[in-house]
This record gives C-alpha cells, sequence and structure tokens, in this order.
C-alpha cells in the first residue's frame, strides 16, 4: 500500500519534470495583440522582432523603439501595453484556477505603460505586484496608466 | 554626487509637508530620472475608477478616483495629485491606443450527464462566433468544468470532453481548430460551491474566452 503511493509520487513527480508547459521550459503568460513599428520580445538575453499572434511566456520582456507600439493580453484576460521607448518585464505569471495558483509580477523598467487588470485580480488580489524602480503598486480591479524614466 | 546642503533639506521636508497639508495637487512634469509616475484610469467595462496603493520604504498613497496620479523616487515617499485629461493624453496616448480590446466571455451549460448543451446555451453560438470574427487573431481558450458527481479523475475526462465537444462546434462553424486552447479543470473549479457527490446544473459548464 505504501509502496504502491511511493511509486505513484514518483510518477507524478517524473512527469511534472519531464513534461514541458510549451516550447520553452516556462509557462506561456500571453499573446501579442498589437504590434506596430520596433516591437520585440527580449527571451534569455536576446531581442526578437515580434508579431501579432506570438506566444510570450513568463520572465519574457517586451520592449518598443522610437516608432512601437506593442499591446498583449495575458491567459487571465490582463491586458498591458507600451508606448514608444518603453519595456516591461513579466517577472512572474501563474493562473491556475484548478490548483488555486495566482501570481502576477510585472516590472515597469522605463518608458510609458498602461495595465488593465484581469481574473487574478478578481480571484487574489493579493498576488499582484506591479513594480517600478521607484515603488511598488498594488492593484484590485484597475486601469493604470505607468510612466518610468530610469536614472 | 551632488549633496543636498541644510536649506536644501529643509525646503525638501517643507515640500513635503505642504504637499501632505494641501492633499492631492498638480504633479509637475515631465518627470524626472529616477521617478515614476502611476496614475487611475476608469475602467472600460464600468466606466468607474478602480483602486491602488503605490508605496516604497518612505510611505505610500491611495489612488481612488479617476485620474488621481502618485510621482515616486527611490528616496522618498510616494506624492498624491492629479493629472489633467490633457497630460494624460500626452504621456500616455500612444501606450493607450495600443491596449488591445477587452476579452469577451461566455459560459455555456450542459445537460446533466451529458454532453449536450441546454438548448439556451446552444443559442449563444452565434453570438460568440460574432465575438471572434471581430479580433484581426483568432485567440479562443475553452475549459471545460463539472459538478462533483463522480471522481476527480472521470470528471477531468468529462470536463475534457464538453470543452472538445464545444471546440468542434465551434470549428464546424468555421473556427481555425489550431487557435482554439481546449483544457479541462473537471470538477476544481466549481461556478457554485457544493460538497463533494453534488449534482448542480451550474458547474456543468464550459467557458469561452475569446481575445
Amino acid at each position: 500500500m505504501t509502496n504502491s503511493r511511493w511509486s505513484v509520487a514518483a510518477l507524478l513527480l517524473v512527469c511534472t519534470i519531464a513534461t514541458p508547459a510549451a516550447a520553452q521550459d516556462r509557462p506561456v503568460a500571453g499573446r501579442i495583440k498589437v504590434a506596430t513599428g520596433s516591437a520585440f520580445v527580449v527571451r534569455d538575453g536576446a531581442q526578437l522582432p515580434t508579431q501579432v499572434g506570438q506566444l510570450v511566456y513568463e520572465s519574457d520582456s517586451i520592449r518598443t523603439g522610437v516608432d512601437g507600439k506593442i499591446g498583449v493580453t495575458l491567459n487571465d484576460d490582463t491586458r498591458l501595453s507600451l508606448g514608444p521607448n518603453s519595456e516591461l518585464k513579466l517577472e512572474r505569471f501563474t493562473y491556475a484556477p484548478a490548483d488555486r495558483g495566482f501570481g502576477l509580477v510585472l516590472r515597469f523598467v522605463r518608458g510609458a505603460a498602461t495595465y488593465v487588470s484581469g481574473r487574478i485580480a478578481k480571484l487574489a488580489p493579493g498576488s499582484i505586484r506591479l513594480e517600478t524602480p521607484a515603488a511598488i503598486i498594488g492593484v484590485r480591479g484597475t486601469t493604470l496608466a505607468i510612466s518610468v524614466l530610469p536614472e | 554626487m551632488k549633496r543636498a546642503g541644510p536649506l536644501g533639506v529643509a525646503l525638501a521636508i517643507a515640500a513635503v509637508s505642504t504637499a501632505a497639508a494641501c492633499g492631492p495637487k498638480r504633479i509637475s512634469l515631465p518627470i524626472r530620472q529616477g521617478e515614476s509616475l502611476t496614475v487611475l484610469l476608469p475602467d472600460s467595462d464600468t466606466g468607474q475608477a478602480g483602486d491602488a496603493r503605490v508605496a516604497n520604504p518612505f510611505g505610500g498613497v491611495e489612488l481612488t478616483s479617476e485620474r488621481d496620479a502618485a510621482l515616486a523616487a527611490a528616496n522618498r515617499a510616494p506624492v498624491l495629485g492629479t493629472l489633467s485629461e490633457a497630460d494624460i493624453q500626452k504621456i500616455f496616448g500612444d501606450a493607450l491606443s495600443a491596449l488591445p480590446p477587452p476579452p469577451q466571455r461566455f459560459t455555456l451549460f450542459f445537460r446533466f450527464e451529458s454532453d449536450a448543451l441546454t438548448d439556451q446555451s446552444q443559442a449563444l453560438i452565434p453570438d460568440i462566433l460574432t465575438a471572434v470574427k471581430k479580433h484581426v487573431v483568432q485567440d479562443v481558450v475553452v475549459v471545460g468544468h463539472t459538478d462533483t458527481m463522480g471522481t476527480q479523475q472521470a470528471n477531468y475526462t468529462l470536463g475534457l470532453k464538453r470543452a472538445m465537444m464545444v471546440r468542434n462546434i465551434l470549428v464546424d462553424a468555421g473556427l481555425d481548430g489550431s487557435t482554439i486552447d481546449v483544457t479541462s479543470v473537471g470538477e476544481l473549479d466549481l461556478f457554485v460551491r457544493t460538497a463533494d457527490e453534488t449534482p448542480e446544473p451550474r458547474n456543468r459548464r464550459v467557458d469561452i474566452s475569446v481575445r
């Protein structure tokens, strides 16, 4: 009995480790919905031109150049956008309603951005943290515009 | 690195106390290096502003009304003010114009221990198709749910079966199946909280998000 229980646990563990969430070994966070001008996803230090429809993953950044704009919808229906010369990092994204797993950490690095809260803000507002170099923003169901001029 | 003299410090303290005493005021723009500006906007669905708290180790302020703004720097407490509509457009107009449209959500309900939709839910299918076709890139998430009758494993399978059935209805109606994400959470995300082994029609459902 104990033995078989351990086998099940071991099997589950193996499955968890062996099954990547997607092509990347990080969870999908959302999808690019708007991309104009110079618009990029930064992944593992590489700046990749982005286009509408592309997936973004936890710990990706989105970045725009002087003529760029980006709009993203995350899997919990959170919406984000960047104006020109802007950057935002998807530091953490967990949306697993079945496991009660929720978390959203966004780092606003520079430029102008907007944030419209999604399902995580309704289900677990305490798990959301929006960071700028100068402050931390806690939200419930909220639409915000955030501008950052780094040092 | 330039240090503020005693007079500078005194002026800074006076400025902070004045700001605190006078409540919301006009924030000086453009923001300077090291500063960040957070502005509360009305939610597009309700037209009402939500609320947010902007804080750092030196203090915090609450944004509770439309156009409330917090100006923050790493070495002092955030300051509360308000921004004019013109300033919001000037600073955030481009970003606001890139915001994706709000996702639309639909919930379809099922007959008891069946993968057949209720008549009312069947009638929603054309609305879902219309919603999808409004988007340039099709992106549909279909999540199957069950009530608590039966085992978790069986309900996971039943939820997936229901979600697949909804997917097939949408594909038959002309949507691209490769952009429909199908998952199940079985009995783990109840719409109505019930005990185990409880039949509940409102928990037998498929949630669809069109975005």
